[in-house]
Formats: C-alpha cells, structure tokens, sequence
C-alpha cells in the first residue's frame, strides 16, 4: 500500500487537533517518543475495544520462543470505526503480524504506540503513519 | 354551516395528510423538504453525523490494506497535520471570556488539563460541550436526544409540552432541558447541571448555576445546531461556541465502548493540544 512522505510528527500532530463530542483526549506525544521507533512481530491475541484509545495484546517470542506481551495504544474506536476497521481483523486471524510501535517516554517496558500493523498474508493497517 | 363539499375536501385534506404520514414514517414532507410532525413542527427525527470531530479522518481502501493516517492520498489536510489555519478558514471561535479576578484559575487549570480535564477521565463531557445530538427522536410534547460520545453512550429528555423544569432531580452532568418551539427552531434550555465538567477543554471550568440555550433547526436534510451558555457569576459574557451542522446519515448510532483511561498515567508532561472550538 501506498506511503505518504507525511511525516509522523505531522499525523500526532493531527491527532492532536481531534476533538468534537466522539472523541476529545490528550496528546500522543506526551505519553511516545517518535525518535524510539521499533518493530516486534509475533500475533494479536486481545483487543479491547475501548475508548479513549483502543488497546492491543500482542504476543511476540523471542528467539528461545519465551512469549512477552506488549501492550500496544491505537486510535480511538470512532476512527477505526469509520476505517471499517473491527476487532477481528486486528486480530488478522491468529496470523503473524509485524508491528511498527513508538515507545513510551517513561521507559515503561512493552508499551508502544502503534504506528502499523503488517500481516504475514501481506494486507496490512496503516494507524499513525511513519 | 359547513358543507358537505367542505366536509369532504377536510375528509380529502386528511387522508392526503394520512397518505404523507404514513409515506414518511411519522412525518409529513413539506415543500422545502422539511419532514413535519403530526403536529405541524419540524420532525427533527434522524441520526445526525456531525463529523464527530474527525472530519479530517478519511481512511484509504487498498484491497484488504487500510491505511487511516499516512497515506499517499488520504493524509491528514496540512491545517489539521500542522494544526495551522486552512487559508481562507474562518478563525478558531473565541473561547469563554471570565470575568478578570478568575484569569488565574482558568489558565492554572489549562495548563493542567492533563490533570484535571474531567472528559480525560471519561466524565460526560457536559453541555454544551457534547456538541449536537446524534440521534433525535421527536414524538408529540417530547423529544430525546441520544449520544454515542467516547466518553459513553448519553441520553437527554426534552419535554416540549409546556412543563417546567423539574425541580427535585440532583445536579448532573447533563442537566435537565426542556424544550420550546419558536417558529420551526426547538429551542432546549438546560440548568441544574453540577461543576464537574468544563465549557471547553481550555480549563474551562463553571458553577452550578449554569444555563445552557441550544437552538436546533432542521433543513432538508441537515440540522444546525448552535449553543450559548450563561454563567454569570464566573463569564464576563455569555459564551457561544462554533455552529455545528450535522448531515442526515443512514449509519446508525451504535453503544459507546466502554471509556477506560490507561494512558494518563504513563504521560510525562502536559501536552496540551489545541482543539478547534
């Protein structure tokens, strides 16, 4: 899918202007750092489908096969929402899933804001950009 | 004396209104396109889309791929990814104006919004911050106004039969209405509202004697809807925020998820964002 030149600052920044009576909330900048960008791949195994922001479990080995779990932030539901976006197909399945997360500026472990989700199938979900 | 041609042209008037009624649902189309209601008002029945904020969200559709921000095409608007003025867009409204001795309290409490914000906590965001309602149901002497909000799904009551206010309910989030018609606008006046919620995200706090005046008025196919709030012992003068017009949409309100905060937490400074309103 295509790519935008939209730099990641510009569509926090969008993010920021979200308001109206759907969704109001605080910044994603002052909770992530978009200078810590990683990748994780492992599968969704929750969703919760909650505002102000929709959280995602994601199960990602490491080499040894040991499983840790992140806790990945998204958009709020009226987003996805208006995407077409559910639940289930965050979950893609049970597949395997390559995730584009920023990390969090506190330093807490396992926890990103997530920038896109890429499936083993090849469709993939573009959230934040990069 | 009344005729039987007269007697008959009522009988005609009549089941021609009955056709238009049952044609409509609950509503007779008028010539500009305005559904009335039984008894001759406005039906301003219908779920309203009023952009919910997002407007500037416009998803791209790629096969099975589904990119919302960052796309080649679809990217944010520049005045919404910089949060610059649009050329040519009209000026953000001015936000509420207190009275000079409260200043410091209002930009004590913007500079915490973080902290004290009460939507952040998922709070009913109050009136007339919640904006117009998404969902309008009118019948005879009453209409209610339902929300799908992030912060929960609302319900207001708005008797039109002439009542007053009620006088024994506790202070809420959303006060109790009641509604009037002037003309073809329902004019809704609220009060009995309690002080945890703010005008505007900018700290803007207000007292227990707050009064809130929408006026909703129905085109063919859209509702504007417009606000003014008076508080006089804390606003130099009452404020009004931005009109709103909402579009008649066919996709249906749904239950709010659940508003659950896991993120106030792990901020590290304020961050405050500049909303439009």
């Amino acid at each position: 899918m295509a790519r935008t030149v939209l730099p990641l600052l510009s569509a926090l920044g969008a993010l920021c202007l979200i308001d109206g009576n759907a969704v109001a909330h605080h910044s994603v900048a002052g909770q992530f750092d978009q200078s810590q960008r990683t990748e994780i791949t492992g599968v969704i195994s929750k969703v919760d489908w909650i505002n102000p922001h929709v959280y995602i479990q994601m199960d990602v080995p490491d080499e040894k096969g040991a499983i840790t779990t992140w806790r990945l932030e998204s958009l709020p539901t009226a987003m996805l929402r208006k995407a077409g976006l559910t639940s289930e197909m965050l979950k893609g399945g049970g597949q395997k899933v390559t995730a584009a997360v920023i990390l969090a500026r506190n330093g807490t472990p396992n926890l990103g804001w997530l920038l896109n989700l890429t499936y083993e199938d090849g469709h993939e979900y573009v959230l934040a950009g990069e | 004396m009344v005729t039987d041609s007269a007697r008959a042209m009522g009988l005609t008037t009549a089941l021609t209104v009955a056709a238009f009624v049952v044609a409509g649902g609950a509503s007779a189309q008028a010539a500009n396109g305005v559904p009335r209601a039984p008894d001759g008002h406005p039906d301003l029945s219908g779920t309203w889309d009023n952009g919910a904020g997002i407007d500037f969200v416009q998803p791209r559709k790629d096969g099975e791929s589904i990119c919302i921000f960052g796309c080649a095409s679809g990217a944010p608007p520049p005045a919404a990814a910089s949060g610059a003025a649009a050329p040519g867009a009209p000026p953000p409204p001015a936000g509420p104006k207190y009275r000079p001795e409260l200043a410091a309290r209002v930009a004590d409490l913007d500079a915490r919004q973080v902290q004290e914000d009460p939507v952040l906590r998922c709070f009913a965001p109050g009136v007339p911050r919640i904006g117009p309602p998404d969902k309008i149901v009118q019948r005879a002497g009453e209409a209610v106004f339902l929300y799908e909000d992030v912060s929960g799904s609302f319900f207001r009551l708005v008797p039109t039969d002439g009542r007053p206010h009620p006088t024994n309910n506790e202070p809420s989030f959303l006060g109790d209405a009641v509604g009037h018609w002037e003309g073809d606008t329902l004019v809704v006046e609220t009060k009995n509202f309690n002080d945890q919620t703010w005008l505007t995200d900018n700290g803007a706090f207000h007292t227990d004697d707050l009064r809130v005046v929408e006026r909703l008025r129905r085109t063919a196919d859209a509702l504007e809807w417009t606000a003014t709030a008076y508080d006089p012992a804390v606003l130099a003068e009452p404020y009004a925020p931005a009109k709103r017009t909402a579009k008649l949409t066919g996709l249906e309100i749904v239950e709010s998820p659940p508003c659950i905060d896991r993120s106030l937490a792990n901020m590290v400074d304020g961050s405050h964002h500049t909303n439009p309103r």
